[in-house]
């Protein structure tokens, strides 16, 4: 049995790694993520209800709906926790008692760390953003290939969404590939294989979830979906007028690290953290908290 | 013996350390949800209860100083938020009482009507029709600015009486 909802989000860390690092990200979408935890919390935020009763009443129909399966709630869950859970063993272990100071990426701590390759780093990018399609569909209940509806609804992206996709911008695109990261993402997929696209680490985990009868038509719809967002991500990165040098300056408010060392700061954070989940799981309780008091 | 002590008063904290480690976390005012919602059998939503893009047609139009955006559209429930200068002021839903009957317990000592449906204020921040006892319209204040009276002038710009054939 899955764990249950109100858990999940009882559970979401305050002062983690990951937290560190979205809090310093507020300068691109300013105010718009607060870490929100605790369900009950959520459901006071979320509804502006005070009423005991009310919050009672809402919470359960929350609960049930997260545990009928046919809602695709669980999947979308999966699918932010998956895509992120790659490697956080020297996240836990490393760092247990350096949060709240400075973490010095240096000596020890450098040696756990390798640098993604370009090609990984860009597939990872191209499936992230793919599996926030797909989970956003099965949230939102559009039909689960409807890329237009995805990309229509990214315009209206706030809160914790639109820090998810900040995130994923800076700390999957910037940062590991440059300011061209858009470009060399594109052209990177476009010469990746079935066979290699197989081998990621990461499309394994999600791929019986990812639209498409076979790899090679995978590979299309991810493609595809890339080839649709890129104009949204490219106006993003203008209009915030974002460059990896500025988003390093804000991680060192956290992260001590020597500028000949920038390409471990991606991998370091790759491994330490999981914005996604965490981000996801806000997203998902506050979807199910406003389709539950809308029902009750 | 002060040693000994000293042995004895390590292993006692270590056990009363490793005792309230193991102690589950304290029981939720959900759990009762979780168990039932679990339990063999059990489903939120029925497959009898309507699609949530039949639901799409019957929401009111924004008009000029409104934008109306679709959020959520799930087997027998479809929900739009209403935003003014962009910013959200409301929520509107249409459901189907058939994934969560007891929805329609608050209805019966409804001494309102709106468009000639059975009405009632729920919580802080909504009112909610019932429309042939089948379907519920139901709309959110989501700012302090959209108020009752707001709730209420929106409720009725529904298509209700189309909404009332889908039964």
């Amino acid at each position: 049995m899955s764990q249950p909802i109100f858990e999940l989000v009882d559970n979401l860390p305050t002062n983690n790694m990951t937290v560190m690092m979205l809090k310093s990200l507020d300068f691109v979408v300013p105010g718009q993520w607060q870490n929100l935890v605790g369900f009950e919390n959520t459901i006071r935020e979320v509804t502006g209800e005070t009423d005991e009763e009310m919050i009672q009443q809402i919470g359960d129909r929350a609960v049930w709906l997260y545990n009928d399966k046919s809602q695709g709630y669980q999947k979308a869950m999966w699918l932010y926790q998956i895509v992120d859970s790659a490697d956080n063993a020297l996240g836990a272990a490393a760092l247990a008692n350096k949060v709240g100071n400075r973490i010095p990426l240096l000596g020890g701590l450098l040696t756990k760390v390798t640098p993604n390759p370009d090609k990984a780093q860009s597939l990872d990018l191209c499936i992230k953003l793919v599996v926030e399609l797909v989970a956003f569909c099965q949230i939102n209940g559009i039909p689960g290939d409807s890329i237009g509806d995805f990309v229509t609804a990214l315009a209206d992206y706030s809160g914790e969404s639109l820090m998810r996709m900040a995130a994923l911008i800076c700390v999957d695109g910037l940062i590991p590939l440059g300011p061209d990261f858009i470009l060399k993402a594109q052209s990177i997929l476009g010469d990746t294989s079935p066979r290699e696209l197989d081998s990621n680490a990461t499309f394994k985990e999600v791929k019986d979830l990812i639209p498409g009868d076979d790899t090679d038509s995978q590979l299309g719809f991810i493609g595809e979906s890339f080839d649709s967002v890129k104009g949204w991500m490219s106006d993003f990165v203008a209009d915030k007028d974002l460059t990896p040098e500025r988003v390093f300056g804000k991680f060192q408010g956290f992260l001590e690290f020597s500028e000949d060392k920038l390409d471990y700061v991606a991998a370091f954070l790759d491994m330490t953290t999981n914005y996604y989940e965490h981000t996801g799981t806000q997203t998902l309780a506050r979807r199910l908290i406003e389709r539950a008091i809308a029902e009750i | 013996m002060l040693r000994l002590r000293r042995t004895l008063f390590a292993y006692l904290l270590g056990t009363i350390l490793l005792v309230t480690a193991c102690t589950p976390q304290p029981s939720s005012r959900f759990e009762q949800a979780q168990q039932d919602s679990t339990s063999r059998g059990a489903s939120a939503v029925v497959k009898e209860s309507a699609s949530g893009g039949s639901f799409n047609r019957y929401f009111p139009e924004p008009g000029s100083e409104y934008e109306r955006v679709y959020t959520q559209e799930k087997k027998g429930f479809a929900e739009a938020k209403l935003k003014k200068a962009g910013k959200e002021v409301a929520v509107m839903a249409i459901s189907d009482i058939l994934n969560n009957p007891s929805a329609v317990d608050k209805f019966k000592n409804s001494t309102e009507k709106i468009a000639g449906y059975p009405a009632v204020n729920q919580g802080s921040t909504g009112t909610a029709i019932l429309v042939e006892d089948r379907f519920q319209v139901k709309v959110l204040s989501r700012d302090p600015s959209f108020t009752e009276s707001d709730r209420k002038d929106w409720l009725s710009k529904f298509d209700l009486s189309g909404l009332s054939q889908l039964n």
